[in-house]
């Protein structure tokens, strides 16, 4: 309950703090606020804020270090009456209290700019402190190339990542199989050819797609397509006669997941293609209509040549999306990690491994469990590097037609 | 120019009014390739209407929830021994004590109604009901003693196979097998229908119940799970509206152009792409490992979904400040507004609706993530009891309404994918209500400069 | 070449090439063109001068059914090429540009190399059969467009990469290389240099021989110097249409005088 007490105080100290820098800057300038530089609301916002802030600080650093409730309550209010003595002596006529102010809250503002460095760095660290450790117990050359994935929590696993990055790779390249052609000529339609109208319909509707959670096609894939599937490919089905008790054995397979990712991707693929399409200049097109090219040879031999490093970019950040996507994979890819051709075989993800590995109740300082953080340090290092390399090709590309 | 002379004889000519066969062959192509289009959209369109239909036709039933009306009466000389309706010894009689009160209940109610089934032992109607009615009957006594000694209408769940058997999901040819169910129990049911003692009706539990165990797919609910989830965006909402808009007035209004700027850019686009699972493992080593905040908490995802929330909110900021022109922001300072109160008295009033916007879009976004909250244990338990109080909710382990739903999908018990689907319908519908807010917002505000 | 001096022109022809009768247009609510009538003839440089806005353009973009791309355009009367309604229903706009073929404001070569620019229209029509012909066609039309000798190096270079005079050039080679009957031409020296727009003037002149060329141009002393015919247009009409030389020493027309003299536009 230090909290409650503390927040509490704290609100009690800064509104005290506020009243108290307003009356003082008053009282300076014998209650003609005409005299004082800057508004008394000023002075006492001034104070307020040198209540607060170091209080706060303290507070974060006393949770962290868990000293005990009482001592937590005493540090950060003794913390505030400090800051509010302090600024409260600074209070005069000539104080520039807004000035004071103003730089605070820039100093705020710059805080939380920072904050995405810091989640950038709290990634890396807490990746890299853990991939370290998983290191020290398990060899790196055979994380790295070991073809058996078989964790156990008693001991004795093998954990290589090759049979994870093969199941990873393979369904994106069935998803980006899918979503690449139907988002790019569902754009080129919608840009080139569509009117307004239907453009306006057609646009959102495809863009819902983009809005379902992922959890929902996860659950699709798992229910309604996979044992679709099953029928179809599996030991029933009519394709059966052609393989020894037909190619699929169980509804969570490759080609479930993929064709679900894909399904996703499509309206990704889609909008970032129609904006890169949109970006080619006019005059191109008008030169090609100008010489009695059809609009299919314009868009064929001019716009998307002109637009193929930027759909590259689009493409590549499509195939980022599906390595890291999670849900999907860990319930329609299967669980079973495997080295194999066939689509329709149960393979599995770095993802998907993430979570198992992390979602038993394995011991935090086991192998198994930290090899998690290794297979999170490589899925990072190679979204990252994806996305680096497409955000940088469609910059580029912008730039070009600016 | 005179080494230009081949290509200048004319060819021959053609008449305009009509078409060659070289350009049919160019305009068939462009048909086809228009249909190609064409087919592109249509296909998307089909995945959008089939994933849709196959959620509502799968998950409408969980709205749905067979009852059995049944009287029972409540013998005092097996509830209250002592005869003092004193609640601690009240409370000594079990679950087990009040089963098979029910059982006995309905097998009256089968034999007054005339009902001719080979099922004559009170044991024989354990199959039909749920487990949970022992539970929710001995609820209803300890909360009114009085009942004890009389005849009460109890209107009971029935269990998960009789209401798998009228819901269409549970077949007679294939309860062989079932341990849980009898095909003279299902003449029974049909027979219990015809006599209007077993019927479906509106599921009021579903939305607003808890998780229920694996055996008892009939009881489970999401509505601790939309609580979990609503505790989540809270945190989300007080931590990313303002560190987002901050982050965004300083980069937009206030930074200079140099490295550290710089810096920052592009960690803000490079985690609007980080894979979400990469949170989760964040949030695990900082927030729990490290920071010791405990497992499974709201609080904890919404610290996590903050982050990842924020880069979204930023961006769709930064473009509603940015479409403010400058030239408020230079009649602000033209009399005598300091930088800081041109852009808090003016140019975020003015972007407000365009955060706003923003805001919702990322916290919809929060809304349906999944993978992060599985690593910081949000998945794995029976989600059943509501929080103590509203402060108790952000720290007492719960889960969200997608981790609830993966749970669902995870159980072996098919019963439970139909809760599956229902708690995507829901969550859809809170989705589609916070889009139709953005929208709205955007429509009514939305200003052109 | 001095400003106001006429190159040698007498008409060399006077086979019509275009016959337009009361043609009107409208952009959505505005009424862009009014009762245009004009005779374009065949081997002549025909230039369309006027204030902006007076509708040049546009007319000059009915003539090979540019504006059918514009979804709110709409074009009414006739307009004939070689006596043949170009707006008739059996007409494909593809084929009627292939004949008509059209130079833009600014220099628009496509992200492809200079060859390939060249080749383009030849490719897309079909208009040859070989390697080695397609290779002569585009050398032909680039001398055409006097272009050759700078680019036969680097044929294979981004056509890009050239400056923009060349870039422009090279878009005349390219509309050439389809061998048009009619090559119209939309203001095409006005993002070029005055060395670089020497150069294109003389070009439309050489060009004079094979084909009936129409340009638009903002520069009266441009159409003095390029055309012997010239139209004047002023908000939406065609005010004067006769000989360059006529229209620049005694128009007929007050309008005229006070737009050549610079009193309006």
């Amino acid at each position: 309950m230090a909290v409650l007490w503390i927040a509490v105080l704290l609100a009690a100290l800064t509104l005290g703090g506020f009243f108290a820098g307003r009356m003082r800057a008053l009282q300076t300038a014998g209650g003609d606020p005409r005299l004082l530089h800057s508004l008394p609301s000023y002075s006492g916002t001034l104070v307020a804020m040198a209540t607060l802030l170091p209080a706060l600080i303290l507070y974060v650093l006393v949770v962290v270090f868990r000293a005990d409730p009482v001592l937590q309550i005493v540090v950060t209010v003794v913390g505030a009456l400090i800051g509010l003595a302090l600024s409260l002596r600074l209070i005069a006529r000539d104080f520039r209290a807004r000035n004071a102010v103003e730089a605070g809250i820039k100093g705020l503002l710059i805080a939380a700019a920072s904050l995405a460095i810091l989640t950038t760095i709290g990634i890396v660290l807490s990746l890299v402190f853990n991939t370290i450790e998983f290191f020290r117990l398990y060899p790196i050359t055979k994380f790295f190339f070991g073809t058996e994935w078989t964790p156990s929590f008693g001991g004795g696993s093998e954990l290589g990542i090759l049979p994870l990055l093969w199941g990873t790779l393979y369904i994106s390249f069935i998803a980006l199989a899918v979503a690449v052609p139907i988002g790019l000529f569902a754009a080129i339609y919608l840009s080139e050819y569509a009117t307004r109208s239907v453009r306006g319909v057609v646009k959102p509707l495809l863009e819902v797609l983009a809005g379902i959670p992922t959890i929902v096609y996860g659950l699709f894939a798992l229910l309604t397509v996979g044992p679709f599937l099953l029928s179809i490919f599996g030991p029933a089905g009519p394709t059966a006669a052609f393989a020894d008790g037909g190619w699929m054995h169980a509804g969570t397979a490759v080609m479930t997941a993929g064709l679900v990712m894909g399904i996703m991707l499509i309206p990704f693929v889609s909008s970032l293609s129609d904006d890169i399409i949109n970006a080619v200049p006019q005059s191109l097109r008008d030169g090609s209509y100008g010489l009695g090219a059809t609009k299919s040879e314009t868009i064929k031999q001019v716009v998307l040549p002109a637009a193929l490093p930027g759909i590259v970019g689009a493409v590549l950040l499509a195939a980022s999306r599906a390595i890291g996507e999670t849900m999907i994979v860990v319930l329609g890819a299967g669980a079973a990690a495997r080295l194999s051709m066939n689509p329709f075989e149960a393979m599995t993800t770095v993802t998907a491994k993430i979570v198992s590995q992390l979602t038993g109740d394995a011991d935090f300082a086991s192998p198994e469990a930290l090899v998690a953080f290794s297979l999170g340090m490589t899925l990072f290092i190679l979204t990252l590097g994806l996305n680096i390399f497409a955000l940088y090709i469609v910059r580029k590309y912008r730039e070009q037609y600016e | 120019m005179s080494d230009a002379t081949l290509h200048d004889a004319q060819p021959t000519k053609r008449s305009l009014h009509q078409i060659d066969a070289r350009t049919k062959r160019r305009n068939a192509a462009e048909s086809r390739f228009k249909m190609l289009g064409i087919g592109a959209i249509g296909i998307g369109i089909a995945f959008l209407v089939i994933l849709l239909s196959t959620i509502v036709v799968n998950g409408v039933s969980a709205f749905q929830q067979s009852f059995l009306e049944v009287p029972v009466y409540l013998d005092p000389a097996k509830l209250d021994k002592k005869g003092n309706r004193d609640p601690a010894d009240l409370k000594k009689a079990t679950t087990f004590t009040y089963a098979p009160l029910i059982e006995k209940g309905l097998l009256e109610v089968v034999q007054t109604a005339g009902i001719e089934t080979p099922l004559s032992k009170t044991k024989d109607m354990k199959n039909l009901i749920s487990s949970s009615a022992a539970a929710q009957l001995r609820d209803r006594v300890l909360a009114d003693p009085s009942l004890i000694g009389q005849t009460v209408t109890a209107k009971i769940l029935a269990s998960s196979r009789v209401d798998g058997y009228l819901k269409g999901r549970v077949h007679r040819a294939e309860i062989a097998q079932d341990k849980n169910i009898t095909v003279e129990q299902l003449d029974l049911a049909d027979a219990l229908i015809k006599a209007g003692i077993l019927h479906k009706s509106f599921n009021l539990d579903f939305i607003l119940g808890s998780d229920a165990s694996d055996s008892r797919a009939e009881q489970a609910g999401i509505g601790v799970s939309m609580l979990g989830s609503f505790y989540m965006m809270l945190v989300v909402l007080v931590l990313a509206l303002p560190i987002g808009v901050a982050a965004s007035i300083y980069l937009e209004e206030f930074a200079p152009k140099n490295r550290f700027t710089d810096l920052i850019e592009v960690n803000i686009s490079n985690l609007a792409a980080v894979p979400s699972i990469v949170f989760g493992i964040l949030g695990l080593a900082v927030f729990i490992q490290f920071a010791h905040l405990p497992q499974s908490a709201p609080l904890v995802g919404g610290l996590v979904l903050t982050l990842m929330t924020l880069p979204t909110i930023i961006i769709s900021t930064r473009a509603a400040l940015k479409a403010v022109p400058p030239s408020i922001r230079d009649a602000a300072l033209g009399i005598g507004a300091s930088k800081m109160q041109a852009t808090f008295h003016h140019v975020l009033p003015l972007a407000m609706p365009g955060i706003l916007t923003g805001t919702i879009i990322g916290l919809a976004q929060a809304l349906g993530e999944t993978a992060p909250l599985l690593l910081i244990g949000m998945v794995g338990f029976i989600a059943t009891n509501a929080p103590d109080g509203f402060w108790d909710g952000f720290v007492s382990p719960n889960s969200a309404m997608p981790a609830q739903i993966y749970e669902w999908a995870k159980r072996a018990d098919p019963a439970f994918y139909e809760r599956a689907w229902g708690g995507i319908i829901i969550l859809l519908i809170f989705l589609l209500g916070m889009n139709i807010i953005a929208i709205i917002l955007r429509r009514k505000f939305e200003r052109r400069w | 070449m001095n400003d106001m001096t006429f190159t040698e022109r007498a008409v060399t022809t006077d086979e019509i090439k275009i016959t337009a009768r009361d043609v009107q247009v409208h952009y959505g609510e505005t009424h862009a063109i009014k009762d245009v009538s004009v005779d374009i003839l065949d081997k002549t440089v025909t230039a369309f001068i006027g204030p902006s806005g007076c509708g040049k353009s546009t007319f000059l973009r009915c003539l090979n059914r540019m504006n059918d791309t514009i979804d709110i355009c709409r074009v009414e009367g006739d307009i004939l090429l070689d006596g043949e309604d170009i707006y008739d229903k059996r007409v494909d706009p593809v084929q009627l540009r292939a004949k008509v073929g059209m130079v833009f404001q600014k220099p628009n070569p496509f992200p492809k190399s200079i060859y390939d620019n060249v080749a383009y229209g030849p490719k897309i029509h079909g208009l040859i059969r070989s390697r080695a012909e397609l290779d002569e066609v585009v050398e032909s039309s680039l001398r055409k467009a006097a272009l050759w000798n700078e680019v036969k190096d680097r044929l294979h270079a981004p056509g890009t990469g050239l400056s923009g005079g060349q870039q422009q050039r090279l878009c005349i080679a390219r509309a050439v290389a389809t061998s048009p009957e009619v090559l119209l031409m939309d203001e095409p020296c006005s993002a070029l240099d005055p060395i670089a727009t020497a150069q294109v003037e003389e070009l439309i002149d050489e060009l004079r021989a094979n084909f009936s060329v129409v340009i638009v141009t903002h520069s009266m002393q441009q159409a003095a110097r390029v055309s012997q015919k010239t139209a004047f247009f002023h908000l939406g009409n065609l005010v004067e249409y006769d000989d360059t030389d006529k229209i620049f020493t005694n128009p007929t027309d007050p309008r005229t005088e006070s737009y050549i003299t610079g009193r309006i536009g």
